[in-house]
């Protein structure tokens, strides 16, 4: 990671990255390792920092749930009992039991950091503070061309009556896949949230280079799970690269020379989103964690 | 650019505005060359810049701490991500520095940057149209002479010496310029159906993939 090109080239900008990679990164570790207090206060810490994790509260939920404790079997014995039941009931199950001590634990001490730091800052720097740290984001409309599919669509169409409406469905599809991964995948807490932070990161209505580092200090972490062949993961990087490059391509000729190359950054966009989608896709199907973890629970 | 209405005892400021470089960074040189000796007054142009560019102000503050380019902008608070409509005029002082080419020329250069525009049916282009700058000299010894320099209205303060006794003054006799265009792409509207259409059939095919992939292989 120290010697990693692409988080050095982020950090020269100016973003703090690293410090929220290091969070993230601390978060999930204490979760693994059980310490749900000191999880839940680099997370809080985290989500001070740079919004996105907030999107981890889900996975990290469903894995504290079900993680075994003390006088209770694995969870997942229960789980398969659970296969007759119909697929809503299980859902219901899983939502309804997701309320238990360590949730609400890792909850209440991470919203109290969260709360505590935000008034601590106000105190210190006023209203500008709140305005640049959350408010900005909810009434920030940048328009400039950028890595997302939906760029030229909501340029396009930022005055027209159909702003609201498309802005919502370039929402939904996000939101749904990180939803549905989120209950998939929750048992590897850092697949889950790679895979997390990849979706949302290829979904966003606005991509740039400095996103990519988010879910990129996760792959590490994922990497040995995920059995592909060696060649295969060269071929799906060098797509991913081959991507960035013809979208970066007209970008440049836009900015720097003054040509019309926005239909063909629109086209990059949509081909990135492809290469993208089509990588998230190789690795959840060579995605093969589950076999040796349900051993180790079937041999406790 | 040359005053029109020449006095006999006046004689003409010659005022040229230039965008360098292409695309939406470029450069405003501003040059001037006095009628007459500057006497050891300041030299400063002032720009109203339309909503279609503006000048960042921390690119700003950092050319200003290496001593490259001295300007004041009014107001100071700009929006950088706001796209044209969106925007205000912003009014620049630009402080010039002696040219070395002649006794009685200065020039100065200050990056600018073009906002996005609305997007456009029939052409891929949108104009943005600089006005001619105005020459205004900050003078603290009163030595200009009174037929071709008035005192001005100016909110910046002349100089950091608050003696009192530094006045601004503007030439009397305004020189007609021809404005400096800085043409932009802008997206065009015919395009809106087949983008929204295209974007959101890519993208619902996209996520209809990882969805399958996440149902087929994720443990439920």
């Amino acid at each position: 990671w120290l010697l990693n090109p692409l988080p050095m080239a982020v950090s020269s900008r100016g973003n703090a990255e690293a410090l929220v990679a290091l969070l993230v990164l601390a978060t999930l570790y204490w979760v693994e390792a059980g310490s749900v207090g000191k999880a839940a206060v680099c997370y809080g810490l985290a989500v001070h920092m740079k919004i996105y994790p907030l999107t981890y509260a889900l996975p990290i939920a469903l894995r504290l749930r079900t993680r075994p404790r003390r006088g209770e079997g694995a969870l997942d014995a229960g789980g398969d009992k659970m296969a007759k039941v119909t697929f809503m009931a299980r859902l219901w199950h899983l939502f309804v039991k997701m309320l238990n001590r360590d949730v609400l634990l890792f909850g209440m001490v991470a919203g109290s950091v969260l709360a505590a730091l935000t008034v601590a800052f106000y105190h210190l720097y006023g209203w500008e503070f709140l305005e640049h740290a959350y408010l900005y984001h909810l009434t920030r409309r940048d328009i400039r061309h950028n890595f997302s599919p939906y760029f030229y669509m909501l340029y396009l169409t930022a005055e027209s009556k159909w702003s609201f409406a498309l802005g919502l469905a370039a929402f939904l599809p996000q939101l749904l896949l990180l939803l549905v991964v989120s209950i998939a995948f929750y048992r590897d807490l850092a697949f889950s949230c790679f895979l997390h932070t990849t979706i949302f990161v290829t979904f966003n209505k606005v991509c740039t280079s400095q996103y990519f580092v988010w879910y990129l200090c996760l792959l590490p972490l994922v990497m040995p799970s995920i059995k592909m062949s060696w060649r295969r993961g060269v071929l799906l990087l060098f797509l991913w690269f081959i991507g960035q490059g013809l979208w970066l391509t007209p970008a440049y000729f836009l900015e720097f020379k003054g040509y019309n190359t926005f239909l063909f950054i629109w086209l990059a966009g949509l081909l990135f989103l492809s290469i993208n989608s089509l990588i998230i896709v190789q690795i959840i199907s060579h995605y093969q964690k589950e076999a040796q973890a349900a051993k180790k629970l079937k041999q406790q | 650019c040359v005053a029109l209405d020449v006095q006999a005892a006046c004689r003409d400021t010659a005022v040229t505005q230039e965008l360098l470089k292409e695309g939406f960074h470029r450069d405003l040189l501003v040059k001037v060359e006095l009628g007459e000796d500057a006497g050891g007054c300041a030299v400063a142009a002032r720009t109203r810049l339309p909503p279609g560019i503006y000048v960042d102000p921390y690119e700003l503050a950092t050319l200003q701490q290496h001593n490259l380019t001295k300007a004041v902008l009014s107001p100071d608070v700009i929006d950088l991500e706001a796209p044209e409509y969106l925007a205000r005029d912003v009014l620049l002082l630009l402080f010039l520095e002696p040219d070395p080419r002649c006794s009685r020329c200065f020039r100065a250069a200050v990056p600018v940057h073009a906002r996005y525009h609305r997007p456009a049916e029939g052409t891929e282009e949108a104009v943005v149209v600089l006005e001619s700058p105005e020459v205004l000299l900050c003078c603290c010894h009163g030595r200009l002479s009174a037929e071709c320099w008035e005192p001005a209205e100016v909110d910046t303060p002349c100089s950091s010496d608050s003696t009192g006794s530094c006045q601004w003054h503007s030439t009397k006799h305004s020189p007609a310029c021809e404005e400096s265009m800085l043409r932009v792409p802008v997206g065009l509207r015919e395009h809106s159906s087949l983008v929204c259409a295209l974007t959101l059939l890519t993208t619902g095919l996209c996520s209809g993939l990882i969805l399958a992939a996440a149902c087929k292989y994720g443990h439920f």
